[in-house]
């Protein structure tokens, strides 16, 4: 990582795991919300697994940006609001397939699925947003400049 | 970003069959997100390149980005037109895999030359050097 194109080699691995994040995951929830009536939940759903490909990549470098460089993260408060952010979208995934998914992928492709549903997609792609956003701001809170605002 | 190479990523996998061949005329919708990110990337672009003109102009690693890019839009845009009139039938499946393929191929350059945008520049601002 520490090699003239290993950091902007895994940075663009980063950007291309979210891009497959937000065009399988994101897509799905934009349906969910309405878009694209017509489209068969259970088959566009068929999606998510490149969507957890692409998630499980930039963890991957992600970790390798994080062990490489600790301080820059840790301290850097875009960076703590990122991780919030993941947390809450890990959660609002999580009760998802705990509660609405089975119900989703019944419904026809014709018919809107419940409210719970829309509000559970709308917080995932707000959540991914605001990740996306704080990612691309924690080049402008490195620490020690902006050291951790809450601490 | 994420919204444009995200929507034809999506596009580009269920063309080349890696996922159920779900109805793709409804599809419409999905693509007016598509061009609105695509407004917005474009109108973003150009406010980073008056912000450091020099420095992109210069490098040639930018003209690579741009032509990617340029060339994905316009594959996004045939696909579009051919998917709104029922016209993807017209074509062998083989040869709409490959145009498939190469749009992923096209965005991954893209993103990537992008990203090495930031590291491969040789001057800062016109009048003066690093």
């Amino acid at each position: 990582m520490n090699s003239p194109w290993g950091w902007p080699t895994a940075e663009s691995i980063h950007f291309l795991g979210l891009c497959v994040l937000i065009g399988t995951v994101g897509v799905f929830d934009l349906r969910m919300l309405g878009f694209g009536q017509g489209i068969s939940y259970e088959d566009l759903h068929k999606l998510v697994k490149f969507g957890v490909g692409g998630y499980l990549l930039n963890v991957t470098t992600g970790i390798m940006f994080l062990t490489t460089a600790p301080d820059q993260y840790i301290y850097n408060p875009a960076f703590q609001t990122k991780m919030l952010f993941m947390l809450i979208a890990g959660i609002n995934m999580l009760w998802f397939y705990a509660t609405t998914s089975n119900q989703v992928k019944g419904t026809d492709a014709a018919l809107a699925v419940s409210s719970r549903a829309k509000i559970i997609a709308l917080v995932s792609l707000i959540s991914w947003s605001v990740i996306i956003v704080c990612g691309r701001l924690i080049t402008y809170f490195r620490p020690p400049y902006h050291w951790c605002l809450w601490c | 970003m994420a919204i444009v190479v995200g929507i034809n990523l999506a596009i580009a996998l269920r063309l080349i069959g890696w996922v159920p061949q779900f109805h793709l005329s409804p599809f419409n919708r999905f693509y007016q997100i598509h061009w609105f990110g695509a407004i917005v990337v474009l109108l973003s672009g150009i406010g980073l390149l008056l912000a450091y003109p020099a420095k992109a102009l210069t490098n040639p690693v930018f003209y690579l980005k741009f032509a990617a890019l340029s060339i994905g839009l316009l594959i996004a845009a045939w696909l579009q037109k051919q998917i709104q009139s029922n016209r993807l039938t017209n074509f062998a499946p083989a040869k709409i895999k490959a145009i498939a393929a190469l749009s992923i191929v096209l965005w991954i350059l893209a993103i990537t030359a992008g990203r090495f945008l930031a590291y491969t520049n040789s001057v800062l601002l016109a009048s003066r050097f690093f």
